[in-house]
């Protein structure tokens, strides 16, 4: 399969909304910095509309890069 | 601190260092350093320890920057909840979890029969310009069918897009 930037960076999105947001939560602290978190959302999420853009215009593949 | 990346049941998983397990009753606690910052590299790298984790075990991720004291308390944490964290095990034992977006019109369309390949399904809210966004638990067994109903779906479905990422560890079916 070919492996493109785009993809990656799809993958990218469903770790972090994985990671961030997904897991079992065991203890009550988390200590994660709120704006470390915030930032990354909107960086990545600034990276699915380019992704869907460039889908539009037919430049990418259909699948993501992790199968 | 010490970080907690994900509970596993005994026996001990092989981890590689600087990774720990900490054995709690039936459970094992998977813990590592923390991370100081939250980066695209930390992050992949936290789930590359995983997907090593998952590759021949059942395992719960647990959430992202959950610290504790050390073992001791991680062990006490973890055998304080071991009926909750025993019951989400056995929901995801034997499988793991796809990712599939849609973007375009008709995307809800490709969640049924996604869903009938499935053990179980959580659906998220779509944000634009994405119209189905979902996570699906499916039988180690069942993986190559269901990414093979992906690619037919997004043959014959007409303007839509679908993207499809796996397999992760049940990050999204952790509890029970």
């Amino acid at each position: 399969m070919t492996t493109t930037i785009a993809q990656q960076e799809v993958a990218l999105v469903d770790l972090v909304d994985r990671l961030l947001g997904g897991g079992v939560v065991i203890a009550g602290d988390i200590t994660l910095a709120v704006a470390d978190v915030d930032l990354v959302y909107v960086q990545l999420r600034a990276l699915v509309s380019a992704v869907a853009t460039a889908q539009e215009k037919g430049v990418m593949p259909r699948m993501g890069n992790a199968l | 601190m010490i970080e907690l990346y994900a509970i596993a049941e005994q026996p001990p998983p092989d981890v590689p260092s600087p990774l720990v397990t900490v054995p709690a009753g039936s459970l094992v606690a998977v813990c590592g350093p923390a991370d100081d910052e939250v980066t695209p590299e930390t992050l992949w790298h936290r789930e590359t320890v995983l997907e090593g984790l998952m590759a021949d075990r059942n395992l719960l991720p647990v959430r992202y920057g959950t610290r504790v004291e050390d073992e001791e308390a991680a062990a006490r944490a973890v055998d304080e909840r071991r009926e909750h964290l025993g019951a989400a095990l056995e929901r995801v034992r034997g499988a793991v979890e796809l990712s599939v977006r849609a973007v375009g019109e008709a995307g809800g369309a490709v969640h049924e029969p996604l869903l009938a390949l499935a053990r179980d399904a959580v659906v998220g809210r779509p944000q634009a310009p994405e119209t189905h966004c979902a996570a699906y638990l499916v039988d180690r067994a069942a993986v190559q069918e269901f990414v093979d109903t992906v690619a037919a779906l997004q043959r014959t479905t007409t303007n839509v897009q679908v993207l499809c990422t796996g397999p992760w560890p049940p990050y999204s079916f952790a509890t029970p």
